[in-house]
């Protein structure tokens, strides 16, 4: 029997989703070592409602979300968290850091008292996880590396050290010695350093390695120029969640 | 095999006969620093470059390499991948040609390293000296980098309106017909390098206060001290300082299977001992938990180690490790403070 996958999606701008479709060459191949019972973005047929392997994108932040995915850890074995806003947080919690009424108004207007929000929560906040693919969006090869790795029952490989790695090992010109600044030197690898190979600065969307140094890279920033406040500003972009937010 | 002189002109003519027949490797422009890569034209080329971001050691030992195929399932089959091709690496600096020989002797230790001495085999080194040091963090002269005698299949040393060429192989001597403009150096020719050679030595100075024939030494006394904890404060264990090495050779195996979870392929990958995975075993143990210990690893691989165990000192000075480390951790900085010098 061919596991069964299901995909759920909470806040987020479903691109994470989109990256699985867009694995166009292995899609084919992936099928036929899953079975897909559940994916809004692709189908319109639910065919269970318990599996084996569930991803779950998007940040939790109402407390339907809450019930929610309380409810998919019940019914799956494995959960994966899909891509920064559930594995971290990611863009949605920058609101985190403003009243919750101001972004209620904001967002809604009128009607802005009748919308319930909490605080955006990761995944991981709320129920547990036993899988995460990183990244604003995922990389379709942590994809298939997750994928694969559950299907042979082999632990999938998720980089815990910065992305400066990845990016000598491309022989990229470090975005610093162009005047910008970086987050890769706290940020967990595992994107082929893709920004800075296109010249941009990493804005963290992978998280933050498990033992980071931020007191050398909030030196590094405000050596650079930066505030503190412009240096929480970095941090906040994707990982609000951290404690180099705080 | 006694030296040659090419005319300054007629470099563009032997280059372009090599570019005819081989795929040449050179220095090239890349936003404001240089990499080795493939060229197509003598242009390209940056005879005056400082120094590249990775040395050329990706050339015989890439930073990604496909080591073994794989087939998974009821009949699993496998089969080891070495793959070589011939390339000439055209303006090698000294101090990566004496990187070159610590990692030949690395890889050629029992077991050797197929993969590796596979394309070194294929490799053909036309090194270019230099005149000065490639910036401030140079300490090749320290390192004994500076000038290298063996090693190169060609060496081009610039003497204005004309290139002394000193021929370091059988190979070296073979391709030098593929020009043709080569003459026999004369001694006015031997009295010119001899005068560039003086110039050279008061172009390089000495950056670290003693002969780092002493290095093993002064190291093997500061196992325990405060200075590693003092520059771990400020290092983010990124790995940068290993990455751009050109005498680093740890690598890191991973298996990436295809979607179809039937087959799948053994990558190779650098890797750095500045990293906590780096010494993680099975279990989950890992043996150089402090970054303190992970920095002193690194200076005792480069200064006292591999010189114990090769013969030579395991860094030639190129300061590509300080020159990339965003928090200026700078070796000859370390080495000073160890012996309990003032830093200048
Ligand atoms: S992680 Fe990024 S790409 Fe993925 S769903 Fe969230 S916002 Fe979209
Ligand atoms: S560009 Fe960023 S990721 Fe790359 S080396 Fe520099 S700091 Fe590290
Ligand atoms: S370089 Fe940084 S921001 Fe860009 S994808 Fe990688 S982790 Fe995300
Ligand atoms: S490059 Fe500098 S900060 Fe990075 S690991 Fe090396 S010494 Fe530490
Ligand atoms: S340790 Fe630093 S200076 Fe020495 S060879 Fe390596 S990169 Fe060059």
């Amino acid at each position: 029997m061919k596991p069964k996958v299901a995909f759920f999606s909470f806040t987020s701008c479903e691109g994470c989703q989109l990256m699985f479709l867009n694995l166009e060459d292995e899609l084919l191949d992936l099928l036929g070592l899953v079975e897909i019972v559940n994916f809004r973005e692709a189908m319109k047929e639910v065919l269970a409602d318990e599996y084996d392997i569930a991803f779950v994108e998007g940040s939790i932040t109402t407390h339907s979300d809450i019930e929610e995915v309380e409810d998919i850890r019940k019914r799956t074995k494995i959960l994966i968290a899909f891509g920064a806003c559930a594995t971290i947080g990611g863009i949605n919690a920058i609101k985190n850091f403003q009243p919750l009424d101001d972004v209620r108004k904001y967002v809604y207007d009128r009607d802005w008292d009748k919308i319930d929000t909490v605080p955006t929560m990761s995944v991981d906040q709320v129920v547990d996880v036993d899988c995460y693919i990183h990244g604003c969006p995922v990389d379709k090869k942590e994809i298939l590396d997750v994928v694969t790795s559950v299907i042979l029952g082999k632990t999938p490989r998720v980089p815990d050290y910065p992305v400066c790695v990845e990016c000598k090992l491309a022989e990229n010109v470090c975005v610093f010695d162009k005047g910008l600044v970086c987050l890769g030197p706290v940020t967990r690898a595992g994107c082929s350093a893709i920004c800075p190979t296109f010249g941009n600065k990493c804005l963290g969307c992978r998280g933050i390695i498990s033992d980071p140094n931020v007191n050398a890279e909030k030196d590094l920033l405000a050596e650079r120029g930066l505030s503190i406040d412009d240096i929480l500003k970095e941090f906040r972009m994707f990982d609000g969640l951290s404690e180099v937010s705080k | 095999m006694l030296p040659k002189i090419i005319e300054r002109d007629d470099l563009r003519a032997f280059v372009e006969a090599l570019l005819a027949d081989n795929v040449v490797v050179a220095p090239i422009r890349k936003g404001e620093k240089y990499v080795f890569s493939e060229v197509e034209t003598f242009d390209e080329i940056a005879l005056d470059y400082n120094i590249s971001l990775l040395s050329p050691k990706k050339f015989f030992y890439p930073q990604i390499e496909t080591v073994l195929k794989f087939k998974i399932g009821d009949r699993p089959e496998s089969q080891a991948i070495t793959e070589a091709s011939p390339v000439i690496i055209f303006g090698i600096h000294p101090c990566d040609i004496a990187a070159t020989w610590l990692l030949d002797e690395v890889f050629k230790e029992d077991p050797a390293d197929p993969n590796y001495l596979e394309k070194r085999k294929k490799a053909v080194l036309i090194g270019l000296n230099c005149a000065q040091p490639c910036d401030e963090f140079s300490f090749c002269r320290d390192m004994g980098s500076y000038n290298v005698e063996e090693g190169f299949d060609l060496m081009l040393t610039d003497l204005g309106e004309k290139y002394f060429v000193e021929i370091g192989s059988k190979l070296g001597e073979e391709i030098l017909v593929e020009g043709a403009h080569f003459r026999d150096a004369t001694s006015g020719d031997l009295k010119d390098r001899q005068a560039y050679q003086e110039k050279k030595e008061t172009n390089f100075v000495k950056r670290i206060p003693y002969d780092t024939k002493f290095l093993p030494e002064i190291l093997e006394e500061s196992y325990d001290s405060l200075v590693w904890d003092a520059i771990a404060k400020r290092c983010f264990s990124c790995g940068s300082c290993n990455i751009v090495c050109p005498t680093c050779y740890c690598f890191n195996v991973t298996d990436e299977v295809a979607a179809s979870a039937a087959e799948g392929e053994r990558k190779r990958v650098w890797d750095s001992c500045q990293l906590a995975e780096f010494t993680e075993v099975a279990g989950g143990e890992v043996f150089r938990e402090e970054r303190s210990s992970r920095l002193r690893h690194r200076f005792f691989r480069k200064g006292k180690w591999l010189l114990e165990r090769y013969g030579k000192l395991g860094c030639v000075g190129c300061g590509r490790c300080d020159r990339n480390c965003l928090v200026k951790i700078n070796s000859v900085e370390v080495y000073t403070q160890l012996a309990g010098e003032p830093v200048q």
